[in-house]
């Protein structure tokens, strides 16, 4: 039996919320993002006055709500769930690992409930000029063509001063949206620092802006926080991979549900509209 | 240690720590384009082989002239026997 095409009422809709979507809230973002940039200097210096934190510190915690009023301006389009991310539920001085499907991934972060939150880039961001100060400022760690011995004490430091370390082990986006190969790095300094490991599980933010594509679309973003992962229950030179085991395979599990759940979801709202 | 030895364990050392395939671990094999590692993996690769074979090669920069996997072998087969001789 043929299946029917869609009829033009039946596209209309995703057509026509994506080029809304994208008439707003790209002008929109843009404008708040050199907004962001004129205020920053005032918010700094008020925020060195009035509290007792470090420029880390500050810039950290601006950024952070810089990107939960991105996160506000893209609900027309956008929903965003955060599972496990409450203030008791998810506590500070840990070491994040999240999947990577989109650039929009660190915004959705804003979903966390701190933001003392200190980046595990690679060498290319720090060549965006718009972000680059920012990412110095903040702390934000080098993690390419630097001796291990150097990110190692970078994120020693950033722990003892009650910051929180953020890695993406698959080292950049994953154009398929399957978890790839995790690089060692944040396992390794789970295990001299003592740090927890949470992994995180992103879903969705490949819908809304995956790699190689211009334009957003309406998407479901989840971020999910898992059980945190001691280092202190794993033994002997190869605990490092031991972790990295256990939580890319706990990952892979939770987005695999994920992902699941969103496309029936997805299938049930179209079957509404047929 | 034979020859033979450290280049079995470099290539399990690799497998393992990389994900790698064993059968891809051919001497001629190029580290960036046949076994795709890059940057971020040279620093997890110098720790892993301290870590293997118990000697330093953090600073030393005939690390970043390695190409095949038979530049590995062939460095750290030298460093064991220039630490041997010392």
């Amino acid at each position: 039996m043929e299946t029917p095409e869609p009829n033009r009422a039946d596209r209309l809709p995703g057509f026509g919320l994506t080029l809304l979507m994208n008439l707003t809230v790209i002008p929109l973002l843009l404008s708040w993002m050199g907004l962001g940039i004129i205020l920053f200097p005032a918010l700094f210096m008020a925020l060195k006055l009035a509290t007792t934190w470090h420029r880390e510190k500050i810039t950290r915690q601006l950024i952070w709500i810089y990107a939960r009023i991105s996160l506000v301006m893209m609900i027309p389009f956008v929903q965003f769930k955060a599972e496990g991310l409450k203030k008791n539920e998810l506590k500070p001085t840990c070491i994040l690992v999240a999947n990577h499907l989109s650039f929009f991934d660190l915004y959705s972060l804003a979903l966390l409930p701190f933001g003392d939150i200190s980046v595990m880039v690679r060498d290319w961001p720090f060549k965006m000029f718009w972000y680059a100060p920012f990412m110095h400022l903040a702390g934000y760690v080098n993690v390419e063509n630097v001796p291990w011995h150097s990110i190692s004490e970078a994120v020693a430091r950033i722990l003892s001063k009650g910051g929180t370390i953020l890695i993406f082990p698959e080292g950049h986006r994953s154009r398929s949206g399957q978890l790839q190969r995790f690089y060692s790095g944040a396992f390794r300094l789970a295990v001299e620092t003592g740090a927890k490991i949470v992994p995180l599980c992103i879903a969705g933010t490949d819908q809304l802006w995956p790699p190689g594509r211009l334009w957003l679309k309406p998407a479901r973003v989840r971020v999910r926080a898992l059980k945190p992962v001691d280092p202190a229950e794993f033994t002997g030179t190869s605990a490092y991979r031991a972790i990295k085991k256990v939580v890319k395979t706990s990952m892979a599990d939770n987005l695999r549900e994920m992902t699941d759940q969103d496309r029936k979801a997805r299938t049930a709202r179209q079957a509404n509209v047929v | 240690m034979t020859d033979q030895e450290i280049i079995d364990l470099i290539n399990l050392t690799l497998v393992e720590e990389f994900e790698l395939n064993m059968a891809d671990m051919k001497p001629e094999a190029l580290i960036f384009d046949d076994l795709e590692l890059d940057s971020l993996d040279i620093v997890d690769m110098v720790v892993v082989l301290e870590s293997a074979f118990q000697f330093k090669i953090r600073e030393e920069a005939s690390i970043r002239e390695i190409r095949s996997l038979r530049d590995i072998h062939e460095f750290v087969i030298n460093k064991k026997n220039q630490l041997a001789g010392s």
